[in-house]
Order: C-alpha cells, then sequence, then structure tokens
C-alpha cells in the first residue's frame, strides 16, 4: 500500500514537471517570434523597438536552456512572472482566486454525486421500469446540453424571466454567507447538472452489473438485508467504476469552470484566463494554465489513491 | 456491395445526415446574407419574411443559426479529421513497431492528455489569436492522443491475429501490412472515435466561440449568437434560446449515433445492459417420490413445479419431490441445466426473476420444532431463515466473495444479520470458523481479501461463513466442480465431517459427478429434463438401477472395471421442447409408444425406491 501510495505521488510529480516542460515546448515550439506574435494587431507589424523591449522583458533574448531553466526553477520558487497590463506578480493574483474556483468545483462535485448517485440506484433497482426510463433520457439530453447552455439559459429563466436568483457575482463569505452561498447555486448548479448525468448513467450500469454477480446471491443466501445488500455489496463495488468515470471528467469539469465562471461573473481563476488570452498577456496565461494544470494532476492523484482504498485488488497488483 | 445498415442506428443516422445535407445546401437556400445588418430592424420579433426575427444588428437570425450549423460543423469535421489522420498515424505506427516507435508516438502524444483539454485550447488561441482556422489546429492536437490510443489498442490485437504474423513471415512489407490488412480491421472503432470526437469538437468551438476566443465575429456561429443575444436577453430573450436550442439538439442528436454506433460496432462496450437479458438459465427437471409424509424430515419437497415466464407450457422443474432427514445427505445429480440448481434455489426463494414457483409445498422443520412452507412464507420471514437455519455454498467460491471487504467480515456477516453480537465478538467467532474449515493461519486469512486465497480456500471460507450459525439444512450446490481434483476431495472430507459432526443437520448436495455420490450421500435422487427419474438409496441404486437414463449415466462414468465408456446418444431437450410422456424415450433403446404419451408418474421399485420408467422391470 504504502509502495503504492509513493509511487503515485512520483508520478504525479514527474507529471506535473512534464506539463511544466510541454507548456514551455508549446510557447517556442509555435513558428515565429511569440514577443512579435503578442505584440501584432490585426496584421499590422509591430514597432521592432517594442518587439526588443518585450524580448528583452521576457527573456526572450537568453539561450533556450537558460530560459527553461529559469522558468522552472521560478515555478518551484512560486515566481510566475508578473503581468504585461499592469505589472501585479501572476502568483499573487492567481493565490488570490484559487479558492474561488475550488470551491466551485467541490460544490459542484458535491452536488453532481447527490443528485446522480441516488437517481442511479433508483434507476437499477427499478430497471426497465417506467422510472428508469424518464430518468435515462433525461440524463442522456443533460449530458448533452454544453455547460455555458444550461448556464445561459438558468439565467434567463431564474434570474431574467422568474427572477429568483441574481445573475450572478460574488460576494465574499466573511461579508455574507447566505449571499455567498445563494450566489454560489447557480454556477454549482450549471457544472453540476452535467456532472451528475454522467454519474448517474455510471451508477446504473454498475449496480446492474454487479446486481447479477455471484456474491450478491451469496449475500442473499447468507440471509442479508436488501437495503444493506444495495448499500455494502453492490454499491461498495459499484463505487469502483463510478470513481473511474468521475475521474475522466475532471478535465472536462475543469473546463466547464471556465465557461461558468465567465457566465455567472465568478471572479475565480478561469475568469482571469478568459481576460488574459483576450488581452493576450502571456505571463498570465502560462501562469494560470500551468496552475490549473498541476490542479488537474493533483485530482487525479487524488482519484488513483481513492481507488486504492475502494479496490484491494489494486494496492497489490501494482 | 451493398451495405446494410442495421436498424438501431437508421434513425439517428438519418437526423445527422439531415443536418449534415442542410450544412451543404446553406448557400443555395432563399436566405437572407448573414452578415447584413440592418440597423432599422433591431430585434425584430419574429415575421413571415424572418421566422426567427433579428437580432441586434437586424441580422436574420434563421439565416444565422443555419449558417452557423455550417461554421460548427466544418470546424469540428474538420477538427475531427485532422487528429483523426494524425492519430491514426500514430497509433498504427506504435502499435506496430512497438518499443521506441510507441514511446515516441502514442505515449507522446498522451502527454497532452495532462492538460485539461479547454486550457490547451486556449493556449494555443492565446498564441495565434482567435479564428477558424486556429481552432482547427487546437481541437486536433487535443483529440490526436484519442485517436492514437484507440488505434493502437486495436493494432495491437489485430496484430496478433495468425494471418498478419504470416504476413510478416512472408516477408510483405510493414507499410502494406498496415494499409491493407491492419487498416481496415481497425475502421469499427475509428468510426465510433469520430463520431464522439465531432461531437464533442462542436461543443469545444462553441465554448471557445462563447468566451470570444473561437470564431471571429461577424461570421455566424452557434457558440457566437449565444454570446452576443445575452446582451440583449432583457428585451429579446428568444434571440437566446434559437441557438441553444440548435446546438444542443445537434449535439444530442450526434449522442444518440455515438452511443448506437457504439453499440453496433464495438460489441465490448455495451453503453447499457439491457435489463431484459436477465440470466435465463435453461432450468432443471427432477421430479419427486412417492414418498408419504415424513415427520421427521429437515425439509420436505413436495410437487414442487418451476415455469420460467415466457415458455408458458412446460416447467422446467416439474412436480419435484424429497425429503431430508437430520444427518443425511440427499444427492441432487443431473446434467447440467438438468434443474438441479434452481431447485436449490427455489428452496431459498433465490430463483432469478424470469423464473417462478407455479405448485408445489416446502415443508421446513425449524429449530424450535415448527414447521413451516418455505413457498408462502413472506419474503422477510424467508429472509430470517437464509443464512440462519437454511444455507447454501455455491459452486464457484471465487465470484461467491464478495472482492473489496475482507474475508473476516464476510464470514461474521451472516452471524451479525442473525444474533445478537457485537462486530468484535463475530470476528472472533469467525477466526475459530476459519480454523474448524481447516484454513492454516486462520488470523492472518481473516484479515486478507478474497483475491489473496486461492480456490480452495475461498471455499473453505464460504463453508464456514455457511455453517457460522450452525444450519439444520446446508445446500450444496456443486462445491467442488471449480475446484482442482486434490482439493476436491478435501472439501468433500470437511463436508462430510461437518455434517457427521451435527446429528441435526440435513445436507442437499447438488453435483452432476457421480463419484461423488457414492462417497457423500446417503439418498440419491436421479434428474433428467426436470424430473425426478429415479430415487433411493445411493448404493442400491448404483448396483441396480430402475431406469434406462440411471443406468446409461452409471455406464459413462469411467471406473476402475468398465471396460469401455459409453456415451448417451441424443442430448437432453430444452425446456420448450420437453416430449409427452417419458422425456428421456428419444434417446431410450428401450422406448416403446406407450413410453410418449401422457405424463408418466414414479413408481414404487422397491424399499424406499422409486423410478419413472414403465418397463423399470426390464432395467434391472
Amino acid at each position: 500500500m504504502a509502495i503504492y501510495v509513493l509511487k503515485r505521488i512520483g508520478l504525479a510529480m514527474m507529471l506535473v514537471w512534464l506539463v511544466a516542460t510541454l507548456i514551455f515546448m508549446i510557447l517556442h515550439a509555435v513558428p515565429g517570434d511569440p514577443a512579435e506574435l503578442l505584440l501584432s494587431q490585426g496584421g499590422v507589424a509591430p514597432d521592432p523597438a517594442q518587439v526588443e523591449e518585450l524580448r528583452e522583458q521576457l527573456g526572450l533574448n537568453l539561450p533556450l536552456l537558460t530560459q527553461y531553466w529559469n522558468y522552472l526553477s521560478g515555478v518551484l520558487q512560486g515566481d510566475l512572472g508578473s503581468s504585461l497590463q499592469d505589472g501585479h506578480a501572476v502568483a499573487e493574483e492567481i493565490w488570490l482566486r484559487l479558492p474561488r474556483t475550488l470551491e466551485l468545483i467541490g460544490a459542484a462535485a458535491l452536488l453532481s454525486l447527490l443528485i446522480g448517485l441516488p437517481t442511479g440506484i433508483l434507476a437499477a433497482r427499478r430497471v426497465n421500469t417506467l422510472l428508469d426510463r424518464v430518468l435515462s433520457v433525461t440524463a442522456s439530453v443533460f449530458l448533452s446540453i454544453p455547460v455555458f447552455v444550461v448556464g445561459t439559459l438558468s439565467v434567463l429563466i431564474f434570474s431574467q424571466q422568474l427572477r429568483i436568483v441574481p445573475a450572478g457575482g460574488y460576494t465574499p463569505p466573511s461579508k455574507d454567507l447566505m449571499g455567498h452561498l445563494v450566489l454560489l447555486a447557480m454556477p454549482a448548479g450549471t457544472i453540476a447538472v452535467g456532472l451528475a448525468a454522467v454519474v448517474f448513467r455510471t451508477t446504473r450500469n454498475a449496480m446492474l452489473e454487479i446486481l447479477g454477480r455471484d456474491f450478491v446471491r451469496a449475500a442473499h443466501a447468507k440471509g442479508v438485508k436488501e437495503k444493506r445488500i444495495v448499500v455494502h455489496h453492490v454499491l461498495r463495488n459499484a463505487l469502483i467504476p463510478i470513481v473511474t468515470v468521475f475521474a475522466l471528467q475532471i478535465g472536462t469539469l475543469l473546463g466547464g469552470t471556465v465557461l461558468v465562471e465567465y457566465v455567472f461573473n465568478w471572479p475565480g481563476l478561469s475568469g482571469y484566463l478568459v481576460r488574459s488570452v483576450e488581452a493576450r498577456d502571456y505571463p498570465e496565461v502560462v501562469g494560470i494554465v500551468l496552475v490549473i494544470s498541476i490542479l488537474f494532476v493533483l485530482l487525479n492523484l487524488a482519484v488513483d489513491l481513492l481507488y486504492a482504498a475502494l479496490d484491494p485488488r489494486v494496492r497489490y497488483a501494482r | 456491395m451493398r451495405i446494410s445498415i442495421p436498424k438501431d442506428i437508421r434513425l439517428p443516422l438519418a437526423l445527422v445526415g439531415g443536418i449534415f445535407l442542410i450544412t451543404l445546401l446553406v448557400p443555395f437556400l432563399p436566405l437572407e446574407n448573414p452578415v447584413q445588418m440592418l440597423m432599422g430592424s433591431r430585434l425584430a420579433p419574429p415575421s413571415l419574411e424572418n421566422p426567427l426575427g433579428r437580432d441586434e444588428y437586424g441580422r436574420d437570425v434563421l439565416s444565422r443559426i443555419l449558417w452557423g450549423a455550417r461554421t460548427s460543423l466544418s470546424v469540428a469535421f474538420a477538427a475531427a479529421l485532422v487528429a483523426g489522420i494524425a492519430g491514426t498515424f500514430l497509433g498504427l505506427i506504435g502499435g506496430y513497431f512497438r518499443g521506441v516507435a510507441e514511446l515516441l508516438t502514442v505515449r507522446a502524444s498522451e502527454v497532452i492528455l495532462c492538460l485539461p483539454p479547454l486550457l490547451l485550447a486556449l493556449l494555443v488561441v492565446t498564441l495565434l489569436g482567435p479564428g477558424a482556422g486556429t481552432l482547427i489546429i487546437s481541437l486536433g492536437i487535443l483529440y490526436t492522443p484519442g485517436y492514437a490510443r484507440v488505434v493502437y489498442a486495436e493494432t495491437l490485437s489485430v496484430r496478433a491475429l495468425d494471418y498478419v504474423a504470416a504476413q510478416e513471415t512472408l516477408g510483405t512489407h510493414p507499410a502494406r501490412i498496415l494499409l491493407r490488412t491492419v487498416l481496415p480491421n481497425v475502421m469499427s472503432p475509428l468510426i465510433v472515435q469520430f463520431s464522439l470526437t465531432v461531437a464533442s469538437a462542436m461543443v469545444l468551438e462553441s465554448g471557445l466561440s462563447f468566451l470570444g476566443l473561437g470564431v471571429v465575429p461577424p461570421e455566424p456561429s452557434w457558440g457566437l449568437m449565444i454570446r452576443s443575444a445575452r446582451s440583449t436577453m432583457e428585451q429579446a430573450p428568444l434571440l437566446l434560446v434559437w441557438p441553444c436550442l440548435a446546438l444542443s439538439g445537434a449535439v444530442i442528436m450526434l449522442n444518440i449515433l455515438c452511443d448506437k454506433l457504439r453499440d453496433v460496432l464495438d460489441p465490448r462496450s455495451k453503453s447499457s445492459p439491457s435489463g431484459a437479458s436477465t440470466r435465463r438459465r435453461v432450468a432443471a427437471r427432477l421430479l419427486p417420490g412417492l414418498v408419504g409424509d415424513d415427520e421427521a424430515s429437515v425439509i420436505q419437497i413436495k410437487g414442487l413445479t418451476l415455469q420460467i415466464a415466457g415458455l408458458k407450457e412446460q416447467p422446467v422443474v416439474r412436480d419435484v419431490s424429497f425429503s431430508v432427514r437430520p444427518g443425511e445427505t440427499v444427492a441432487l445429480v443431473g446434467e447440467s441445466g438438468s434443474g438441479k440448481t434452481l431447485t436449490g434455489l427455489a428452496l431459498l426463494g433465490l430463483l432469478p426473476p424470469a423464473v417462478k414457483v407455479t405448485s408445489g409445498s416446502v415443508e421446513f422443520t425449524r429449530r424450535d420444532g415448527t414447521k413451516v412452507d418455505l413457498l408462502s412464507l413472506p419474503d422477510t420471514e424467508r429472509r430470517k431463515l437464509r443464512g440462519d437455519e437454511i444455507s447454501m455454498i455455491f459452486q464457484d467460491p471465487s465470484g461467491s466473495l464478495n472482492p473489496v471487504h475482507r474475508v473476516g467480515d464476510q464470514v461474521a456477516e451472516a452471524m451479525l444479520v442473525h444474533r445478537d453480537m457485537s462486530s468484535a465478538a463475530a470476528g472472533e467467532r469467525a477466526v475459530e470458523l476459519l480454523a474448524k474449515v481447516g484454513l492454516p493461519d486462520p488470523e492472518r486469512r481473516a484479515r486478507s481479501y478474497p483475491h489473496e486465497l486461492s480456490g480452495g480456500q475461498k471455499q473453505r471460507a464460504m463453508i464456514a461463513s455457511a455453517i457460522s450459525n450452525k444450519p439444520k439444512l446446508l445446500i450444496a450446490d456443486e462445491p467442488t466442480t471449480a475446484l482442482d481434483v486434490t482439493i476436491q476431495a478435501q472439501i468433500l472430507e470437511l463436508l462430510d465431517g461437518l455434517r457427521r459432526e451435527s446429528s441435526q443437520m440435513g445436507m442437499i448436495f447438488v453435483t452432476h459427478n457421480l463419484a461423488v455420490v457414492a462417497e457423500i450421500a446417503d439418498r440419491v435422487c436421479i434428474m433428467y429434463a426436470g424430473e425426478i427419474v429415479e430415487e433411493g438409496p445411493v448404493g442400491e441404486v448404483f448396483a441396480a438401477p430402475k431406469h434406462p437414463y440411471t443406468r446409461a449415466l452409471l455406464a459413462s462414468v469411467p471406473e476402475g472395471g468398465a471396460k469401455r465408456l459409453s456415451a448417451i446418444p441424443g442430448s437432453v431437450p430444452t425446456p420448450d421442447k420437453f416430449p409427452a410422456g417419458c422425456r428421456f424415450a428419444s434417446r431410450c433403446e428401450r422406448a416403446s409408444p406407450e413410453c410418449k404419451i401422457g405424463i408418466l408418474s414414479l413408481q414404487a421399485v422397491g424399499d424406499q425406491r422409486v423410478s419413472r420408467c414403465l418397463k423399470w422391470k426390464e432395467v434391472a
């Protein structure tokens, strides 16, 4: 078990390094001079003096390996450079917004499990009934609607037409906890809808598969109560594929956050990212993409560890 | 060549095809120019000329929706194609040459998967600036590893096929093998992957355009239309609804097509297991005896008849009757599917949903001496008996243990369910039981998970669990079939020892193995096609069978003295083809016309012996 955990952590650290390198490579593999690319607007060639200044500022005149070294050691020390627009330290800006994004992701994940698991179990136990079909079709629909469409239509319905909740914004929880949660509800719910559909589907199919296993019959033969069989024997095993599929959704979840933060003016990491991309603020974009990617790797690490906790076979097999 | 399209995908294929057709025909339709502004008619409501109204610049919304479909689809299509070509190439090379090539192609491309998809696209947009071309490049990069993985996996399996190996041996050039042999074989998963990618790329494209980082205005795109309609939501909410509907509808249709395509082309990944295919076992055949009421029995089964829903004519198990006394072992013997297992499951109330009890009674004598009919007992009451007074051991010990729980906990479970004891006490008792069934180092075994035990050890654990509450009746369903021969003997010894130890416990031993019967059973019920054909004390039945089927079965057992083995000609009829009269008649050399009419009943053929043969005197 300890070996497995150490291996996974080692692998995650390697992935972080790979991601950092990949981002560096993308920046330098793009044909042309990044400084020139960044300064050119609407096809007008930029002022060479300006380009030179930017190259100097970004350290683009140094040898490639030195640049790579500076970049990596900067990342290790938590220095992600400063914004081209206002000179603020990128790391500080990210540090300020990261908790808000994490809160949104956490709330959405929790909500999707709260919706997806019980409905999935229900559908599996009533398989091929009307209820099962209605739930399955609903899930297929929600699975297909892009997250920003759900968000935009939610604003249209709940804020603009029904006027139940504000269309977006943010209140710090320290100032007004209730107001904070009200504003959190719609963006978190928007992300959760699609995720819940995935959880539902996986739960239903995994439960159905496991309900047919011999050990379920053996548990019945022991006289175990139906409820305990469903939770202790079936769901406990179904959690393994559910966690796997959930892990595959993490990337989509992080992408969805970008769009949802934008729709609801949630001042998290991703809204910041969109503005940086619009302004083509190179250090900002690199910093944010790097941080979110590390988050991605860490979440996957968490899933791997959870996986080992759930499935005793994994701990020994690898 | 005529291609037949499976029925399941015709409708979604037609719908998606329709969308494609529209995007192709858009330039020829009588539509307004989608970018032509008409500031005088800003936000005009729907009218005859503009069925969906006009947007904030006075442009025709219907025209923009249709042209937007063209943009979205062509970007998604182009990206999927770029990724498809690149990924297929990498996957083929990596899967065919393995080694360093695999590292440089498939594994290298997978690094892309370390970045969340939307972020990678944003990174590329930052560098190249927004626009359709950038979108195609970034989405293309994004989806390459997906294809590479799929093609890689398929290439590996195709490469292992004999005819590919044969080509290699003949010295065919790898390029030729890859293009002519491997590529056509990976086509099915490629098609599925392609449709998945188009759907996903459409969602990403519209998302990026929605952020203002994808398609550049004024070009129409659904994402862009949603973006701009947000600002006029107050005045014209419908402007927001149309592109949302178009986008969601298109994605839903594509996704349905993907699901169906996957079901049709890739049978390994059924998107949902169909509930209708609930295991339908071809059932048993058993028939009971003329045995009268047996007051001393642990369990007395009378006229048990089981039917598969949907097979109205013939019951799969008919009129099975027998009884088990305390301390007695009764063997139920028959070929696979003769109904012996169904009979065992029926006693516990664990029949598969498709099988129903249609008549009969099962009288069980409880520990306190009261008698209950197991078949008419409410479910909750029957559950209280299961694992307590009646327990069962199954054929496959590996499947019967839950892989995620410790062995000791699973042995203790039956005690925790039925007894008022602490889990610590149950745990200790479980260790004692594991020791009793002969597991070495029981403390450690109790803490182990099932995958750490051998097959024989697992079956011992299952037996420990079954006897944990000192049952009055133990049903063992082929408990040794899945085990090695040497282990089989040990398990039989264990079961026999347990039975002798407790004079109160009766045992029903279900098996197809006559040698095992001779070793363990006191009496035997021979089943054929859902009926008991002969019943009696083991020694007498084996020495002088009174039914041709028993006789034939005995003749087919390899025993020391036998000069040759005789197989029984023909095969067991399936439940829907059970004949009238004697069900064995078609395979019996003594069969005459009167054997094939009516329903044969069991006849007494000696003390405590019955046979369902009209000519039992001749058999002897």
